[in-house]
């Protein structure tokens, strides 16, 4: 959809002359000409003004009344007066109206310091109350949820927060109750407020009725220091402002970015900061000594691991993921080819082959994230954006209520978009290659099932930009498929093709493939992806693996053969920031990994986006810079490194990437920048064709076909952060209440999922929007893990007491 | 004068469809359906119709102002009638349903509406009873549905019942709670007219407006003009209450005395009594007094308008001297502070203040000081709401604060000096609001 034209206009505020674009709200205007008018509830990402608050009463010639200016789109010759008499008696009115039954107990309030309230009343309040009467109580501060106090004495009542939950969140648990001045905020059946996106309330509340349980009281203003930085905790992203004090992350705020995140963050991004202080963070290297890791000095890390890999030499299997950043993933890969003689490198879940790689990843088939917003129709396929990428579910939902994007959803689970979908289709757990191979004939008028069918008839109905939200793992059907619709090329239209860890775009680009080397380009001898790797580690072919922000067991697919394969290793050198099981049982030698908070490195985003990891606080305990590490095992292993800073680091990945060629820290700067719109794009390598699309056959059988997936809260950083412990998920399978019946199961029940020998429990959720015939199980739990499973084909039986008790 | 709305209203069964057409029911929407839509617009604008639910905007040129096109047009009827002192909706759903329903074809018909609602309050259990019946007979007999008599016009109507909240006689609060949400006004523009319900053009009339219409049809536009006066054209429905022998509704033709209304028809006040105060126009238009300046005033809309107040809902409340203005000023402030939605800060928090400061001078807890602070607290809440219901409660409490701030004062005084006296005794406390504590 072409975005909207700009058209200048020319206003008059205050008895000057100021240029406008047209249309904007008065208040947004104003700001061109330096003047600024008090708002509260007007906050335009919360969608259309609502005129609640009434602060921003301003006089317009011609017309009577005062008019708020919050809702008043500016137009030519518009007069407007923000200093007369009748405006500042207005506005001191409603400052005196608010601040009526508000308590004043900045001193012990959250929000003093940085108090829109406070603000406002000092600038355009009249300083005095004629109020007498006792002000209104309410039992103070409640929990709304355990992450969120609301305190209803400090309200105002500006709908933020309710408008937030109904229209941007949608998950439409916060309601105003009663009426009048007798309103209050509350969740709509009294239970907590739970949802994955509802620490944003926080951030939008204007007073501080509204306070994050792991903040409050943590900090003042005056004390608090802001560093910017990127969260590295999913693909998506988001741009944040650290709130440091005494070298401690104390809270994590949104730092808008309109092209990343829009100004919002999800809960995980918010508060999982806590993990960055915990003492369970490994702060230090270690090293298996008897059977036991034990911390060491950092050179005696370095030279066990250096003599360990330079043992294994080609026998070495090298894993990225996690947070690892572009310069990161490079020398990883540097060392492992050049040092270690090794190809076996990868980053991805599901192996993608290069030549779909570079495909998928071609510059003419990108769409950017504001792309999804403005698009004619958006195809969400194979993916569930609130667990893989989490930020991009609320674009989703804004580009639908806002700029009635037509929504279709194909998946195999059933997706938190589906009530915004104006199509959505439902294949067997696994079938999105096969589902996006159906898609291609059907875009090309070839013969195809009717679902794909109407998916593509939706796309092309709804006009030509289209935007397709894809997971990685359905690989070359997806270039083919943006061909067949015609989005090569076409501005506002194309992929975004959702990796699998959260540098994943980055890590592929910078080589930390089996198939690729820095820039996608070929190398001579491939190596293993991540599940041959494991094959070969248990039959003994590799001796040695090289895990960098990866645990195989908790992250990949296969976990038993992974178990074989770092049981039978002789080493396991790990980069990692927690213990998790993986690394507690098998790693030799583990190498503290910074939170992203100390981090010092680049990312790029899904759509291309370099954006740096920038250190709002000092290394913990006796951290490194991961660059540091991989530098000084480099130079252990005999490699030449000019990498003294990570600005160095970086510039050794703009030679070696041709498409990144002249990145520099500085270029990138605060917002970041996409790599396809420097001219270094051009040397993106030419695609080469696609591999058979001949979809995998999904396998047909008896039993229930198993899909697995991995919420947003099954994470290490979650289970250490104590505010967010309360999320991590317990293992349960999702039926269709019809397979239930059909196995005397009923939701709730106990069960044991199996498939050739391994089995998992679980306790049954039915659900009705999972086709019969499919369930689901989670993945990156820490116990009963959809990975534990060695077959997709499953069996489900009640648990027998004694088992559960065994 | 020969009654329009209120001709042969006392009929017993008029409520039933087959004595309402022995009375000429449903020849006015035959002969409408036989005009061009244009037509019948053009009589409505003709007859210069005001609307009769408060605003008194005409209603040929709200009809006019729908978007023409192809998407659904919706009519809502305003049948929330909770302004205090108006019971004449009521009147005309309880005893002739078919005339409001056939005034709403032939509207919808003028405004190519298909989709028809009538908002009725909750606490009209027998009415909506009555419509629902009423309604059922009109589908039976075609006047509702599909094709209406052959004509290319459909139309379905369904009677929603509110659940207790006057806002939601505020048009676009009525919009909301009509879509199932909080019903809280909405921020105009956009206007009704072009983005009402579910988004779509939606012509909003009383009930009052809309019977009046098949009538307009009967007569033609121009010929209904003559009634009435300039700018204030037909007969209107006066609900009156308060201290009158007569209370009642009473059709009047506009432009009566007040006086002949008050005394005329109501009978006055109760032997011995005087008229101290009348409100002209629901309990939210400013009080007139009752000296013979004010009863001597036309009741029309612009002298009304003129005179400082308003016609509304065309509702006259009569207070006699028996009672204290600090009274009627107290129940005023109670209905609006309870009434308000909550939405926007002056109404809000306004009402809720000078409730507050209106207690304490029944108290004998506030100073002449209060007087002051009160009229300047009706002055910010004036003008800066979201809606009109905060200057509901303002402009009546502002104007008898204004009139008899003589009486105000006296009585703060008489009570201050009670109060003293009876400090021993503990007053009851105002009703907690709820959801709060202490
Ligand atoms: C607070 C408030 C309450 C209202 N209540 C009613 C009502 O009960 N009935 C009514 O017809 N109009 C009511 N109105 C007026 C309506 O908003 C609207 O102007 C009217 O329904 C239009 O119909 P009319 O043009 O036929 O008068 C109310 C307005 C406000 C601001
Ligand atoms: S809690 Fe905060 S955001 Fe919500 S209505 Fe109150 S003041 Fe506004
Ligand atoms: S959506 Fe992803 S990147 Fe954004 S805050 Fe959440 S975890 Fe971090
Ligand atoms: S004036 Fe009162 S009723 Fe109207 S929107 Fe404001 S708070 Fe609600
Ligand atoms: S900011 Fe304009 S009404 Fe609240």
């Amino acid at each position: 959809m072409p975005r909207p034209e700009i058209k200048m206009i020319t206003f008059s505020i205050d008895g000057r002359e100021v240029q406008a674009p047209e249309n904007t709200m008065l208040v947004d205007a104003a700001k061109y000409g330096d003047v600024e008018i008090p708002v509260f509830c007007y906050e335009p990402k919360l969608g259309q003004p609502v005129g609640a608050c009434r602060m921003c009463l301003v006089e317009i010639e011609g017309i009577p009344k005062l008019q708020t200016a919050c809702s008043t789109p500016v137009k030519d010759g518009m007069v407007v007066h923000t200093q007369t008499q009748r405006v500042h008696e207005a506005q001191e009115a409603v400052v005196e109206f608010l601040l009526l039954n508000h308590p004043l107990d900045c001193p012990v309030c959250d929000k003093g310091g940085e108090c829109p309230l406070q603000d406002i009343s000092f600038g355009w309040g009249g300083g005095r109350s004629r109020f007498v009467e006792p002000k209104r109580h309410f039992q103070k501060p409640l929990e709304l949820s355990p992450l969120i106090a609301i305190d209803r004495e400090r309200c105002i009542l500006c709908y933020r927060c309710v408008r937030y939950s109904q229209e941007v969140s949608e998950d439409y648990q916060l309601v105003l109750q009663e009426r009048g001045a007798a309103s209050y905020v509350a969740t709509f059946d009294g239970h907590p407020y739970v949802a994955p996106f509802s620490g944003n309330i926080v951030e939008l509340c204007p007073v501080g009725a509204l306070t994050s349980k792991p903040y409050r009281f943590r900090a003042r203003p005056w004390d608090i220091e802001g560093a910017g930085t990127v969260c590295t905790m999913c693909p998506g992203q988001c741009n944040v402002t650290l709130t440091v004090r005494d070298d401690r992350v104390l809270r994590v705020l949104a730092r808008d970015h309109e092209e990343v995140d829009d100004g919002w963050l999800c809960d995980r991004g918010r508060f999982a900061y806590q993990s960055f202080h915990v003492d369970e963070r490994i702060t230090s290297p270690l090293v298996r000594v008897d059977g036991e890791l034990r911390p060491v000095p950092w050179d005696h890390a370095l030279d066990v691991a250096a003599d360990a890999l330079k043992r294994a030499g080609g026998a070495v299997g090298a894993l990225a993921g996690g947070g690892t950043t572009n310069e990161e993933g490079f020398l990883l890969q540097r060392i492992a080819r050049e040092a270690l003689g090794s190809p076996h490198l990868d980053s991805q879940r599901a192996p993608v082959d290069r030549r779909s790689l570079l495909a998928i990843g071609d510059p003419g088939l990108q769409a950017t994230v504001p792309d999804i917003e403005y698009a004619h129709a958006v195809l969400v396929l194979d993916t569930e954006p609130v667990d893989e990428m989490a930020i991009l579910d609320l674009r989703i939902r804004k580009g639908v209520r806002r700029r009635r994007v037509r929504l279709a959803v194909a998946s195999a689970r059933p997706s938190a978009l589906d009530g915004n979908a104006a199509l959505s289709v439902r294949f067997a757990p696994g079938g999105g290659p096969a589902f996006a191979a159906e898609l291609v004939a059907a875009a090309r008028g070839e013969a195809a099932s009717d679902d794909a069918r109407a998916v593509v008839d939706l796309l092309r109905g709804a006009g030509e930009d289209v935007v397709i939200v894809a997971s990685e793992r359905v690989g070359a059907a997806l270039a083919a498929l943006a061909d067949a619709l015609g989005l090569r090329d076409r501005d506002g239209a194309g992929l975004i093709v959702v990796p699998s860890s959260a540098n994943g775009r980055g890590l592929r680009e910078v080589g930390v493939l089996p198939d690729a080397g820095p820039g996608l380009a070929p190398v001579a001898r491939p190596g293993l992806h991540a599940a041959e790797m494991a094959r070969a580690g248990a039959e003994g072919e590799l001796t040695a693996f090289w895990l960098h922000g990866v645990d195989p067991l908790r992250d990949l697919p296969y976990r038993e053969r992974w178990e074989q394969a770092l049981d039978r290793a002789t080493d396991v050198i790990a980069h990692a920031a927690f213990l998790t099981e993986g690394i507690r049982e098998h790693a030799t030698v583990v190498f503290p990994v910074e939170a992203y908070a100390e981090k010092d490195g680049t990312l790029t985003h899904p759509d291309g986006r370099l954006q740096r990891v920038r250190p709002g606080i000092g290394l913990q305990g006796r951290n490194r810079y991961g660059w540091q590490v991989l530098a000084d095992l480099g130079r252990r292993l005999g490699l030449e490194l000019r990498v003294l800073t990570a600005g160095m680091a970086l510039a050794e990945v703009a030679a070696a990437v041709p498409f990144y060629a002249g990145l520099t820290q500085d270029e990138i700067g605060g917002r970041g920048i996409r790599w396809q719109e420097r001219e270094a794009a051009s040397a993106y390598p030419r695609p080469e064709g696609l591999p058979d699309l001949a979809a995998p056959t999904v396998r047909e059988g008896a039993g229930l076909r198993l899909g697995t997936f991995r919420s947003i809260w099954a994470s290490p950083e979650v289970e250490h952060s104590p505010a967010l412990r309360f999320l991590v998920p317990r293992q349960r399978v999702e039926m269709a209440p019809a397979d239930a019946d059909r196995l005397g199961l009923g939701d709730g029940q106990r069960v044991v999922v199996s498939a050739n020998g391994s089995r998992v429990e679980a306790t049954v959720t039915l659900r009705h929007a999972v086709p019969a015939g499919s369930v689901f199980l989670q993945d990156g739990l820490v116990r009963d893990a959809a990975n534990t499973l060695t077959g997709s084909v499953v069996e489900i039986r009640p648990a027998v007491t004694s088992e559960v008790a065994g | 004068m020969e009654k329009l709305l209120f001709k042969d209203i006392d009929e017993p069964g008029l409520n039933t469809i087959d004595v309402y057409r022995r009375r000429g029911g449903y020849e006015r929407l035959r002969k409408a359906l036989a005009m061009p839509r244009e037509a019948v617009l053009n009589e409505l604008l003709a007859s210069g119709l005001r609307g009769r639910g408060g605003a008194g905007f005409a209603m040929g040129k709200k009809v006019s102002f729908l978007p023409k096109g192809a998407m659904d047009v919706y009519l809502c009827c305003n049948a929330d009638e909770s302004e205090p002192g108006t019971f004449k909706d009521r009147e005309i759903m309880q005893k002739n349903p078919h005339l409001l329903i056939e005034g709403i074809i032939i509207a919808a018909y003028a405004a190519g509406a298909n989709k028809a609602f009538i908002y009725i309050r909750g606490e009209y259990v027998l009415q909506a009873d009555i419509l629902d019946a009423a309604i059922a007979e009109a589908y039976a007999a075609g006047f509702l549905g599909e094709n209406i008599l052959g004509s290319d016009h459909s139309l379905s109507l369904v009677v929603h019942r509110g659940a207790g909240a006057y806002i939601c006689g505020e048009e676009t609060a009525l919009l909301d709670s009509l879509e199932g949400k909080r019903g809280n006004p909405r921020l105009k523009p956009p206007f009704p007219a072009n983005q009402g319900l579910y988004q779509g053009p939606t012509l909003i009339n009383n009930v009052e407006t809309l019977s009046t219409v098949p009538f307009i049809i009967e007569m033609g536009g121009e010929e209904y003009a003559k009634l009435g006066v300039e700018n204030s054209t037909g007969t209107k429905l006066v609900s009156i209450s308060g201290h009158v022998k007569r209370p009642g509704n009473y059709e009047i033709e506009l432009g009566m005395r007040s006086r002949d209304i008050i005394y005329g028809l109501a009978g006055g006040p109760p032997d011995g009594r005087k008229v101290k105060l009348w409100f002209p126009g629901g309990s939210s238009s400013p009080v007139l007094t009752g000296s013979d300046e004010d009863l001597d005033l036309p009741y029309d809309f612009d002298t009304m308008a003129k005179a400082g107040t308003m016609l509304g809902s065309g509702a006259i409340i009569v207070v006699d001297d028996s009672t204290s203005v600090v009274e009627v000023a107290y129940k005023t402030a109670y209905f609006y502070r309870h009434e308000s939605c909550g939405k926007c800060t002056p109404c809000r928090e306004g009402t809720n203040w000078t409730l507050k400061m209106l207690d304490r001078i029944r108290k004998g807890e506030a100073t002449p000081m209060d007087l002051d602070i009160i009229a300047s607290v009706c002055e910010n809440i004036m003008g800066h709401c979201l809606c009109v219901l905060g200057d509901a409660m303002a402009m009546p409490v502002s104007s008898m604060v204004k009139k008899f701030r003589a009486e105000f004062e006296e009585e703060i005084e008489r009570r201050r000096q009670e109060a003293d006296l009876a400090s021993a005794m503990p007053e009851p406390e105002l009703p907690l609001i709820q959801g709060a504590v202490a």
